[in-house]
């Protein structure tokens, strides 16, 4: 009776052990996922550049600029292929870097301008407009707009808002991390070690794994089949393809992570037979 | 056999329901622990979801159909109205070279494709200021050539209205005396940047004043 009582205590412990296990290695891959990607400045500029974000974001400025265009005596064919896509890219990546660096974000449109004022100039000679056709004034307020305009796009909304927090969080995680994974390591060596037999011991681990592998697969599957990216509604094309982008991203690592884990705990499930058998033997 | 099935049943036990049950358990926490310190940001991300997929597309919905009717009222059960960015109706100067498609609301969708109804003001047979704004270079150029007297047609699907021009004056874009919304009689007032045909933005607006000479009047708005 009391080798039962010992067996069900060693077997509730090791089980509330394989539990917090599975938990620390959900946290830890959580956590090392999110430090990887949201909290990393390349996988912003990697997810931008695989989406469609740039293209539209061109073609917004475009039309926007089209717009005051209308109200200033331009023609359309003016901003035909007049948005510099490399300038854009330019740009948006020195935001992004002082984004992660905690610079102050501030979108330098001098270039912009700069291109902005040569091509009216050409547009005055094509056109054989002379100086009573316009005023300065009137120019220089045009351009004063359409940098506006430039900068307002190229601007990443809520990004002031969330900067603060985000530098704090990615030094946060790194400890995070860190207690995560060295509680994982102690509870593994702990059933390896306290275990006489090691298939036991392996099926103990198989529960941790495979607990957070389900887990860690369970939520990807509820994002993507509730449909909930698909619903997301952000002001603009393109800052709507950015953030489904790095959500769909993110989403998709955590499933690999999941799928990972899982095939980990399948290996164990064999080697725990494998081990039975030689210990039967 | 009996042996084989309780083996099975063993190892089903063991090796698909405890980690299926500790991944309930893992939720029930996490659930639990993580729960209140995330609930304000639900509220917050509702915020950025919206009940079918957004469309971006620079299309935009016409009701104008084209209407007869030449009665002194409309009621306004059989009117449907417009909402921002639907193109509801038409407006012309004859021999003025002033022809547009006529929208509610004076956002960029509206401007790019015709003109716009600004919408803090009113439709044509309310009774009250109809402010509409449009581009010097596009659809409102023809406003330069406008004269005092002159006739603006609009139509829309529920009847077609006719305002004489008295008078057109310049104001810079923040004026507060170029319109009344609050005013009690129908008056149309059309505007667009100015000088006309000059390259840059101006701080100047080119305004023209109508009166209402003929047209149905909406009736049982509030009731």
């Amino acid at each position: 009776m009391k080798i039962f009582k010992n067996e069900t205590f060693l077997s509730v412990l090791y089980l509330i052990l394989a539990f917090v296990m599975g938990i620390c290695i959900f946290a830890f891959s959580i956590f090392t996922t999110l430090r990887l990607t949201v909290f990393t400045p390349g996988f912003l500029s990697e997810t931008l550049n695989q989406s469609e974000y740039y293209t539209d974001l061109c073609d917004e400025i475009t039309d926007s600029l089209m717009d005051i265009g209308d109200a200033s005596g331009l023609d359309k064919s003016f901003f035909d292929n007049f948005v510099d896509e490399v300038l854009v890219r330019e740009d948006v990546q020195s935001y992004i870097d002082a984004f992660y660096s905690g610079n102050s974000l501030k979108v330098d449109s001098s270039n912009f301008e700069k291109a902005l004022k040569a091509a009216l100039e050409k547009y005055e000679e094509d056109n054989g407009l002379d100086k009573k056709d316009f005023s300065e004034e009137n120019i220089n307020y045009f351009v004063e707009e359409a940098s506006k305009i430039y900068v307002q796009n190229v601007e990443l909304n809520y990004f002031p808002y969330i900067q603060e927090k985000a530098i704090k969080y990615t030094s946060k995680l790194n400890i995070y991390i860190a207690v995560t994974g060295v509680v994982m390591l102690i509870s593994l060596l702990l059933i390896i070690f306290t275990n006489k037999w090691k298939h036991i011991a392996v099926r103990y681990i198989y529960y941790g794994t495979a607990s957070s592998g389900l887990f860690m697969l369970l939520i990807p599957i509820v994002v993507f089949l509730s449909g909930v990216i698909d619903r997301i509604t952000i002001l603009t094309r393109s800052l709507n393809d950015m953030y489904t982008a790095c959500i769909n991203s993110v989403f998709t690592v955590i499933l690999t992570v999941a799928i990972l884990l899982i095939v980990v705990s399948a290996l164990l499930w064999i080697l725990h037979n494998v081990l039975r058998k030689r210990a039967l033997n | 056999m009996k042996k084989s099935s309780k083996k099975i049943d063993k190892t089903v036990r063991r090796f698909v329901i405890v980690p299926i049950v500790m991944c309930v358990a893992m939720c029930l926490l996490t659930v639990a622990v993580f729960y209140p310190t995330i609930a304000y940001l639900v509220p917050v991300g509702n915020m950025f979801l919206s009940d079918k997929q957004v469309d971006y597309s620079k299309a935009y919905d016409n009701i104008f159909v084209p209407t007869d009717n030449d009665s002194d009222t409309v009621d306004a059960s059989e009117i449907d109205f417009p909402s921002i960015n639907k193109q509801f109706g038409e407006i012309k100067i004859e021999g003025r070279d002033v022809y547009s498609k006529l929208f509610f609301g004076d956002g960029s969708v509206p401007l790019r494709n015709g003109v716009g109804v600004y919408a803090g003001s009113f439709i044509p047979g309310y009774g009250k200021t109809i402010l509409i704004a449009g581009h010097n270079n596009t659809y409102f150029n023809g406003l330069k050539n406008v004269k005092k007297g002159d006739v603006v047609e609009i139509n829309t699907s529920y009847g077609n209205y006719k305002y004489k021009i008295t008078k057109t004056k310049i104001y810079n874009a923040n004026s507060k005396e170029s319109y009344d919304l609050k005013a009690d009689k129908e008056n149309l007032i059309l505007y667009t940047c100015y000088p006309f045909d000059q390259l840059g933005l101006t701080e100047k607006r080119f305004f023209v004043y109508a009166k209402k000479i003929s047209g149905p009047q909406i009736v049982g708005l509030y009731e």
